[in-house]
């Protein structure tokens, strides 16, 4: 009861990128009018609704135009999905919340890369004697705006709108930075071309159920409706993204899904149940925990059981990471695991 | 005239009948309470199905493993976790304590945390014993705080408890969060019936031993709460009582934890509500605990099963909204001792 998860700042957050995504100010062109200050051949404008409130205030929103150096040096990243997608277009990262980087991620860092804080706190004595050209923050780090932007141009590429519209601003932002266009355009068509043999392979497939397992409770997940900031779009990506169809379609999306009995699965019996298993997302030991509170005799009645069609799903890239290119490969590669 | 004479001669009488129709409710409701636990859930279990034996008897079965299992489950925690409440009442002389408000509720979870980063493979009834020790510390720690500190005021031991126990969720969400388990915490502590069925709930049956425990020993837990000096001088081994009802109510503590989560207030309220009713003696009081308790529990978890059918909101929510409700009534009712 005294533990409580950040509830306050996600609601921000998800308030922030919900403005952002009505506003649909989020660009990451440089506009011909917006660059024409600087020069285009140096610097990429991003612009995006930055809520300046506290976590537990009523948003308030400002609009935000940072200047950005092109091919910066020192790039110090707080957002995960943007360090996978700076690795995955081949360049480095400098410092980050090192705790926090999963270990797929682990070579995006530079060999000498420093510790940047937490998500929660960065450590800024050492960010600025790093003297960084870029900082990137997003999601829960996005209250670091203020302290950070005294630092160097800070920008936020928190989730906004749908999981695409997300990872293809993003990613095309991104490649510009780092003048890799060719690169991110090449990885979008990629991955574009993956979710879509995803979808191929899901379309027949029947119902699913995205359910998340935790601490021996399981949580039914809902479709996030094209705003995959909420918690719950984790587990709604199954079928926002990849279109699996809801075996049912209410389920609301609170934070963490709807708490759901073993009565509930064999009641409604969906064909595939897309298990992410959150005890496993935190380490390789824990892995598959989720199997073991699957495995009674209610889920042996399931036809999801029965034919096999239990997917695990990997936690880290569904549940930690999603946003950024190698991640989002991980999670077709996932789906397609039924297309075999 | 002769009104005025029946009531001075036999003052104690006009309560009994009363005290006895209050028994015999709280009897028919919680078997009234049962049955519909048995019969309320997602799928199709009634009466005719059960009958007809259903498409290859699927009711029959989830009968068995899942409504049988959750509706034992409820009454055993309900039970137990009310006797916890009253011995801890009694051990420390206080009618405001239970695990939830002595830090016992949070060692136990620290234990959990201990074994799940330790020992992640471990077999559910070693962690449950490792919460159990935990919970033994934090009575132990308590209890000591508790004689240091010279508070006699009735509010303050519970604050002191309740500051203990912040202290130790404090340290045991630092390390949650650092290892990255905070949400698995949060998930597995927050009291909720819905993943109970057959094989995963028979760790309470432990905690209904314990109420046995308590029930042998109740004369003892008695004159205890008369305090040390007076206990001793009846011839009590003071110190031995004492350890037993600490095992009791670490161990059911942790049993409940493992089974269900954090339920708070019960332990506190249920107690308290009986006291009102038939007075602070521990043998008579303890079969009106534990079935007030399970009775109470009972129309939560159905509350909790179906409020957002066929979803559920987590029991520990329900609880803390009547339970408080319960206690603020308690507090500011007519010629209560508490203030």
């Amino acid at each position: 009861m005294t533990l409580t998860s950040s509830r306050p700042l996600l609601a921000a957050s998800l308030a922030l990128a919900t403005a952002v995504a009505l506003t649909g100010c989020a660009t990451a062109d440089a506009d011909a009018d917006a660059a024409a200050a600087a020069d285009p051949a140096d610097t990429v404008t991003y612009s995006w609704d930055r809520n300046t409130a506290g976590e537990d205030e009523d948003p308030q929103f400002e609009a935000t135009t940072v200047e950005v150096p092109k091919n910066p040096e020192t790039i110090v990243v707080f957002d995960m999905a943007s360090l996978d997608t700076i690795g995955a277009l081949g360049g480095e990262v400098a410092g980050a919340p090192l705790d926090s980087v999963p270990d797929y991620l682990q070579d995006h860092l530079a060999a000498d890369a420093f510790n940047a804080g937490t998500l929660f706190e960065a450590d800024l004595v050492a960010i600025e004697a790093e003297q960084p050209d870029l900082i990137i923050i997003g999601g829960r780090s996005t209250a670091l705006y203020d302290d950070l932007s005294e630092i160097a141009p800070t920008v936020d590429l928190s989730i906004a709108g749908s999981f695409q519209e997300t990872l293809e601003r993003n990613t095309t932002f991104l490649g510009e930075v780092l003048g890799a266009e060719d690169a991110a355009a090449e990885a979008l068509a990629e991955l574009e071309a993956g979710i879509e043999e995803a979808q191929a392979a899901t379309a027949g497939a029947g119902t699913g159920l995205g359910l998340m397992v935790s601490g021996g409770r399981l949580s039914a997940m809902a479709p996030s409706e094209g705003n995959a900031t909420g918690r719950n779009a984790r587990g709604g990506l199954i079928y926002d993204v990849f279109g699996v169809e809801p075996v049912v379609e209410d389920v609301k999306a609170a934070t963490h899904g709807e708490p759901v009995s073993f009565e509930f699965l064999l009641e409604h019996n969906p064909d595939f149940l897309w298990v992410v298993d959150r005890d496993a997302a935190t380490g390789e030991e824990n892995a598959q925990a989720a199997a073991a509170v699957l495995d009674n005799d209610i889920i042996k009645q399931t036809t999801a059981y029965q034919e096999d069609q239990i997917v695990y799903l990997d936690p880290t890239a569904w549940y930690i990471v999603f946003g950024g290119i190698d991640t989002t490969r991980i999670m077709i590669e996932d789906v397609l695991q039924i297309a075999e | 005239m002769t009104a005025t004479a029946v009531a001075t001669t036999s003052t104690p009488a006009p309560a009994r009948p009363r005290r006895t129709w209050v028994g015999v409710l709280i009897g028919v409701l919680l078997v009234v309470l049962g049955i519909v636990s048995l019969f309320v859930g997602v799928s199709d279990v009634s009466v005719a199905t059960l009958l007809e034996g259903g498409a290859d008897g699927t009711a029959a079965f989830l009968l068995v493993a899942s409504r049988m299992p959750r509706t034992v489950a409820v009454v055993l925690v309900g039970a137990s976790l009310g006797i916890a409440g009253l011995i801890l009442q009694m051990l420390v002389r206080n009618k405001f304590v239970e695990p939830g408000t002595t830090g016992v509720s949070e060692f136990a979870t620290l234990g959990m945390l201990v074994t799940i980063v330790l020992w992640p493979g471990m077999a559910i009834m070693g962690k449950m014993a490792v919460a159990a020790v935990f919970g033994l510390i934090g009575t132990w720690v308590f209890l000591r705080v508790i004689r240091a500190v010279p508070v006699r005021q009735l509010v303050l031991v519970p604050l002191v408890g309740i500051m203990l126990g912040g202290i130790v969720g404090a340290v045991t969400a630092f390390f949650a969060y650092r290892l990255d388990l905070l949400q698995s915490l949060g998930q597995w502590s927050q009291g909720s019936f819905a993943s109970v069925m057959q094989g995963r709930y028979e760790y309470v049956w432990v905690a209904a031993v314990m109420v046995l425990v308590a029930w042998v020993a109740a004369d003892r837990f008695s004159v205890i709460g008369l305090g040390e000096d007076f206990a001793t001088n009846l011839g009590l081994n003071y110190r031995r009582v004492v350890a037993v009802g600490m095992v009791v109510v670490a161990v059911i503590t942790a049993s409940v934890l493992v089974t269900a989560g954090m339920i708070p207030f019960l332990g506190l309220v249920v107690p308290n509500i009986v006291s009102l009713i038939i007075g602070d003696n521990v043998r008579r009081s303890i079969p009106w605990v534990a079935g007030l308790g399970a009775t109470f529990v009972l129309a939560c978890d159905l509350i909790a099963r179906t409020v957002r059918f066929p979803y559920e909101i987590p029991l520990s929510v329900v609880v803390g909204i009547v339970g408080a409700g319960l206690f603020l009534w308690l507090l500011l009712r007519k010629g209560s001792r508490a203030h």
